[in-house]
């Protein structure tokens, strides 16, 4: 797999990371769960922010970015808090391996964004309930 | 634990897979510089070393902590066990032990300070790695420390 290869995997990933986070924040009432709805909010804010940069990155290696499906389908009917919560838990977790795979199949400017990204997803997980864990994004390492 | 990747640290010292520099234009035959991780390597199990310990020395200061720093210490060992197979025998670093204060918020904090340092020498490897897959776990390593230093900020004292 190329760098660009990686680079529209992740693209893939991210709008479909988007399009989820954006369901949940629908489902999610500020004044019933404003930390929950708060923790939604950041999420969708940085997944959009990464998939432009993504589209930015794929452009400047001369290739067409990765366009988003019309919908995605979603595990189940998440309408309980804690259900949306853990659906974006594991949109963190998958985003972190998505982002490590990018990691190694990169170098320079864009591994060290991947990098970061990778580690605010990890790092995040922790706001929607989440642990510490051992290998984030890695787990045949566990 | 961790055996996927051990074996290939072990028996070529990080000669996998290289990425490609940069991003290149489709159709770029650009060849990658041949890899050399040793030194990588090397200065990440020097940094784990540290930084456990940091953690013994806390947990030895102020033993009610020992519970608090026991997921983190056990993630670094593990990283460390990953790792030290492409370090020689000769090159384990064996640091002398830290003075913690026997304050529980001078050793948390003293143990925040080691964890932050970890995760900015952590990423660095990570950047300078010649191989993808060293450079991928080292990142979860960072990822790792940054969840586990995040954990300890928010818990309660």
């Amino acid at each position: 797999m190329s760098t660009l290869d990686a680079l529209q995997t992740v693209l893939a990933d991210e709008h479909a990371a988007l399009y989820t986070y954006g369901v949940l924040g629908a489902r999610t009432s500020q004044t019933a769960t404003p930390a929950l709805y708060a923790a939604l909010t950041a999420g969708y804010r940085r997944h959009r922010a990464r998939r432009d940069q993504l589209r930015i990155l794929v452009e400047a290696a001369g290739a067409e970015p990765a366009a988003a499906a019309p919908a995605y389908e979603l595990d189940g009917r998440l309408l309980r808090p804690p259900q949306l919560q853990a659906a974006a838990l594991t949109i963190e977790a998958e985003s972190a391996q998505s982002l490590l795979a990018l990691v190694a199949q990169s170098s320079g400017d864009v591994r060290e964004w991947a990098l970061t990204e990778a580690t605010w997803s990890a790092s995040w997980q922790l706001e929607l309930g989440g642990s510490a864990q051992t290998w984030p994004g890695a787990p045949e390492l566990d | 634990m961790g055996s996927a990747l051990a074996a290939p640290l072990v028996l070529s010292a990080c000669d996998i897979d290289p990425p490609a520099r940069e991003v290149e234009p489709q159709g770029s035959t650009a060849t990658p510089e041949p890899p050399e991780d040793a030194a990588v390597v090397a200065a990440v199990v020097a940094s784990l070393a540290r930084a456990i310990s940091v953690l013994e020395a806390a947990s030895l200061s102020v033993p009610t902590l020992g519970q608090r720093l026991e997921p983190v210490g056990a993630a670094h060992a593990a990283h460390l066990e990953v790792l030290a197979g492409a370090v020689p025998d000769a090159d384990l670093p064996t640091p002398a032990p830290p003075t913690v204060a026997p304050r529980i918020l001078r050793a948390l904090n003293a143990v925040r300070r080691s964890e932050t340092r970890l995760l900015r020498e952590v990423r660095d490897g990570c950047l300078d790695a010649s191989s993808g897959d060293l450079a991928r776990v080292l990142a979860s390593i960072a990822a790792s420390t940054a969840q586990h230093t995040a954990a300890l900020s928010t818990e309660v004292t």
